[in-house]
């Protein structure tokens, strides 16, 4: 069974990889393509001769054709396809942040990046090799023979180490590596979707002219470290390759690694320019990648032949395919709520034997699941940010999510029933909570009242799934006094045992490890103290407020997507569904909108949250990861008024708690 | 070109005076003018670049200032959101966040976002998109319009070569399309899905206000010069055809309202010339506009005219956007009164059962509250 389920994972991954596979190969052909316009611009600025204009472009455009020149480009393209591998082996649609200097440090030193640092800086090396030998003149070998010393008539010509042959490769290694250690701390592996869908060819061209001032400025900055690197260090590779390949210093000229040396403007606007080459090259590829790459896809809904089913918009949203697969089809699915009709219609129609809305539920579920796991993590963090400050846990009772008891639903169909729970059950716990951990902490919550606590009892004894799925549940959301891996064990114990008996005899056998668990908790604490008083470390592990708040929303995108797809279609069924699909499903689709907008809310009245985004300056490297909270903020608003403006007053007919009934009011009145 | 030229050397303040849809923006007291879409709720610019906030449900009346605040050339309220304004101002787009139930009078300056980008001032027009998701933003002197994610406030420039700067926008109420006003004698609509545009050049002058049907089907469009109004229609919008405009080959005119003489109430009257400004109300059965030099609007096709009081001439006009009896005009007077109009009629059940004239018009005031700040 094991190998079954890797084996259909695989299948999935190369699913996704199809999808991806053509838009790859397209991103990198275009990259070679336009390898040679970049190479032209290269040669013509390199024989920069504003004296003699006429000779110097006649010269540049004659050293177009010669075969080294076109060696050179075939090489630069191997190293742009190198380049090109990697950008697709390393890009993420979720950024990872590091929280702490030290996980940036474990980021940076962890092996995947060195081997990354090290090609790029082979490669470096190899395209400002190329560099120096379409530049030609003094920079182009690396051995050269000796200007012949006076008086001496020994006629044995001595080779010669040419140092600026050997700073121009030095210099590409550490464009190379300061690239990839750039690429890496700006999380430029990020992939972020654009806020309006354009063509490619537009895309790249408003990139453009950034890009090319971004590579330009970058190259002046690695130029310059790089001319103080080898001011202090460059002795000694300089003496170890003349000690390796036997050469001499020519004595004659000046060393580079002197102040003169470096004050050469010549050799500093040829580094300079091989740097702005280098750079345009890569970035042209990084960015002609992440374009394709974003370009929306279409999805079908319905399959048109059998073996497509794999490949329509419901079947993946439900499956797990790999995380950039479920982007584009929360993508398209925000496309097709907002634009397509037709595409619609398809979503609210019924299957042909059986007539179930079978589209509209994998749609609604995954969006709903999706959205219910974000105010999950998010009450999570609440109450980490809560404890962390010392204070009592903010009453999560006030999150009055009304139990989604099988009573409640009677008038609902069945099987809309079960998509109910099984969407809802993370939305119930929290409520559940108060009632089973801290009773005293809300008396004024119904959920406290005796005659809710029996019927949730009688819902536990009566099925007796309730019990194993939930307690464990209800047990994390309590005070945190063991670690995780307890808390997993205990999980693990309550899903391989029957419900209600096993529960009572895993309970006495948690007891001893419980014992263990708390004693290490409580070591490791002290440890954390007593180390977080010394102040270096501190430094490197005091965790920074907004990288963390951050990461909890690093993958908002996808929630974004689906609060906006999910809107736009229920907008959409008060005209468009004719079988009323969607009806069946908007209690749980108003319920989980409220809770998350109140968690939300509570989001942002935490301390150290910013209620307003960081400027973000117009620069090439994207950091819209950084305002992503924002953005859900602001369509998880826009997504409740679209549904409220459009059903009006149908609304009050809709059956929610009385809590949400008093919210959506207020959004009935356009006072939120 | 020419004027493309001569815009460029106008300064900021001349340019948002030729531009804006007020009619004597720079003399008038009221300069901007915005109903809320969903509430009965509207902002009014003043001279003095203080933006009153009135509401129906409440007697107070914020005021909005800001030390960006300068020559206000529009203002839209988001769609699908209780209090969001985005105002344009001279050196960037102001978005005040205003909370809908706030007693104060003065809200603080943190409550506004700042847009701004290089290169983007004066700002004369914004849109907003229907679903509220994204602002246009348009200035004169820059080739491109902006497109803003308001929340992250980061944007994207649409640019297409030729034609200058943008001066006027107005995104359908479909939502598929907009309509991109320049300095020079060409217009363009660009379809709001893939944003690719398509270029329409008009004979005599640039294009001075456009409107679009509550569908989105056709533009009602004027030309600076000529007193006709023109109509383009479009291919209805089905969303699968990405990045087709599917405007018809040429524009009609629907409308001549070159000078002629009226019998009115009080004698015979010769109205007639240029259209300054035009709006369609959302039911799209009442079109206003406002004549160049001329104290009416005037409604075609049955046409009827309201007039003011005496020598006050009308600045802005704008229909309620959910008025449920019919429609409701408001009208900014160069005497700094602002006055709403209602026309009660029923929607496309009875077409011709509307009478020749519009109902009588309510003139005057229907707000005492003074409209200038007390400093």
């Amino acid at each position: 069974a094991a190998r079954a389920v890797i084996g259909r994972c695989q299948a999935r991954r190369r699913r996704g990889r199809c999808v991806l596979g053509w838009r790859v190969a397209a991103a990198i052909t275009w990259s070679v393509l336009l390898l040679p316009i970049c190479t032209a611009a290269f040669i013509i600025l390199s024989g920069l001769d504003p004296f003699h204009p006429v000779r110097w472009i006649s010269n540049s455009f004659n050293d177009l054709y010669t075969s080294y020149v076109i060696f050179c480009i075939f090489l630069m393209s191997m190293v742009i396809i190198i380049i090109s591998i990697f950008n697709i082996e390393f890009y993420a649609v979720v950024p990872s942040i590091p929280c702490s200097r030290l996980a940036l440090i474990g980021k940076i030193i962890h092996p995947q990046q060195v081997i990354h640092s090290f090609v790029h800086a082979i490669m470096g090396m190899l395209v400002t090799w190329c560099a120096t030998v379409m530049t030609k003149g003094r920079f182009q070998f690396l051995a050269v023979s000796c200007t012949p010393s006076e008086g001496l008539e020994d006629a044995v010509p001595q080779m010669c180490l040419n140092e600026y042959h050997l700073f121009f490769l030095l210099s590409g290694a550490f464009l190379g590596y300061s690239y990839s250690l750039f690429y890496l701390i700006n999380n430029m592996n990020y992939l972020p979707f654009p806020i309006i869908q354009q063509y490619k060819y537009l895309r790249f061209r408003r990139s453009l002219p950034l890009l090319i001032k971004h590579s330009c400025v970058e190259s002046l900055h690695f130029v310059r470290n790089f001319c103080v690197t080898y001011y202090f260090f460059g002795y000694i590779p300089k003496v170890w390759i003349c000690t390796t390949m036997d050469l001499h210093t020519d004595g004659k000229l000046h060393p580079l690694d002197t102040l003169s040396g470096l004050l050469d403007l010549s050799l500093f606007y040829h580094t300079w320019l091989s740097g702005v080459f280098l750079l345009m090259t890569w970035y042209i590829a990084w960015l002609l990648f992440k374009i394709y790459a974003t370009e929306s896809h279409h999805f079908p809904i319905q399959p048109t032949f059998a073996q497509e089913t794999d490949q329509c918009l419901p079947k993946i949203l439900n499956s797990n395919p790999p995380l950039l697969i479920k982007f584009l089809a929360l993508q398209d699915l925000m496309l097709l709520s907002q634009y397509s009709p037709v595409r619609r219609q398809e979503v609210f129609s019924l299957s042909q034997p059986g007539g179930h809305p079978h589209n509209w539920t994998a749609i609604s579920r995954e969006c709903l699941s999706l959205l219910s796991d974000l105010t999950q993590r998010l009450i999570a963090q609440q109450e980490a940010a809560a404890a962390a400050n010392g204070r009592a846990k903010p009453p999560v009772g006030e999150l009055k999510v009304p139990p989604q008891t099988p009573e409640d639903m009677s008038f609902q169909s069945q099987r809309s029933n079960i998509v109910l729970r099984a969407s809802m059950s993370p939305l119930v716990k929290p409520s559940l909570m108060p009632v089973k951990t801290s009773p005293g902490s809300d008396v004024g919550s119904p959920f406290s009242s005796p005659a809710l606590n029996y019927k949730m009892g009688v819902v536990d004894i009566k099925s007796p799934w309730h019990g194993p799925v939930q307690s464990p549940h209800v047990m994390r959301r309590g005070p945190k006094l063991w670690t995780s891996v307890s808390d997993q064990q205990m999980n693990g114990s309550h899903h391989e045992s029957f419900p209600v008996l096993s529960a009572a005899r895993t309970g006495t056998e948690a007891v001893q490890p419980r014992f263990i668990y708390t004693w290490l908790q409580n070591k490791q604490e002290q440890i954390k103290t007593f180390l977080s008083k010394r102040a270096l470390i501190m430094y490197f592990f005091s965790k920074h407020p907004e990288a963390s708040i951050q990461a909890v929303f690093s993958d908002a995108q996808m929630h974004i997507w689906a609060l906006e797809g999910l809107s736009h279609l229920v907008a959409a069924s008060f005209t468009e569904d004719q079988f009323g699909v969607v009806q069946t499903t908007l209690p749980a689709i108003l319920n989980t909108l409220l809770t998350l907008q109140e968690v939300v809310d509570r989001h942002f009245k935490l301390p150290h949250v910013s209620s307003k985004p960081p400027r973000i300056s117009g620069s090439l490297v994207d950091t819209s990861y950084k305002t992503l909270r924002f953005a859900l903020r602001a369509s998880l608003k826009t997504a409740l008024y679209r549904i409220t403006t459009v059903f009006g007053e149908h609304l009050n007919a809709v059956q929610v708690s009385t809590e949400h009934k008093k919210r959506l009011q207020q959004f009935l009145e356009y006072k939120e | 070109q020419l004027s493309v030229l001569l815009s460029l050397q106008l300064t900021s303040e001349d340019m948002i005076a030729a531009f804006s849809q007020a009619v004597d923006w720079a003399g008038c007291t009221v300069r901007a003018f915005a109903w809320h879409p969903h509430t009965n709720k509207f902002a009014v610019a003043l001279l003095d670049d203080s933006i009153r906030v009135y509401n129906s449900n409440s007697a107070t009346v914020p005021s909005l200032k800001h030390r960006l605040q300068r020559n206000v050339a529009a203002m839209a309220w988001k769609p699908l959101c209780a209090s969001i304004l985005a105002v344009a101002c001279q050196s960037c787009v102001l978005v005040w966040h205003l909370d809908p139930t706030s007693l104060s009078t003065r809200p603080s300056s943190g409550c506004a976002q700042v847009l701004s980008c290089p290169g983007h001032s004066p700002v004369t027009s914004l849109a907003w998109a229907p679903s509220g998701e994204r602002l246009l933003s348009a200035s004169p002197v820059d080739t491109a319009m902006l497109v803003w994610d308001v929340s992250t406030e980061t944007c994207v420039q649409l640019q297409w070569f030729g034609g200058g700067g943008v001066t006027y926008l107005a995104w359908s109420p479909d939502g598929s399309k907009v309509l991109a006003a320049t300095p020079s004698a060409v217009f363009r609509v660009w379809e709001a899905q893939m944003w690719t545009c398509e270029r329409w050049p008009t004979i005599r002058g640039r294009c001075q206000t456009g409107c679009w049907s509550p569908d989105g089907s056709r533009l009602l469009f004027t030309v600076l010069g000529e007193s006709v109004i023109y109509s383009l229609s479009f291919s209805e919008y089905r969303g699968e055809m990405q990045g087709q405009v599917g405007g018809s080959k040429t524009a009609s005119i629907v409308a001549d309202l070159s000078e002629t003489t009226f019998e009115t109430l009080y004698g015979e009257e010769r109205i007639g010339g240029e259209v300054h400004s035009m709006v369609w109300d959302p039911t799209g059965e009442r079109l206003a506009v406002i004549i160049r030099g001329e104290a009416c609007p005037l409604f075609p096709p049955h046409s009827g005219f309201v007039r003011g009081e005496r020598g006050a001439r009308p600045q802005l006009i704008s229909f309620h956007p959910c008025f449920p009896q019919g429609a409701l005009l408001t009208v900014c007077w160069s005497s700094g009164k602002i006055s709403h109009i209602p026309f009660f009629f029923v929607g496309a059940l009875e077409p011709h059962a509307s009478p020749r004239r519009s109902p009588v018009p309510v003139l005057g005031s229907v707000r005492e509250q003074p409209l200038f700040s007390e400093l």
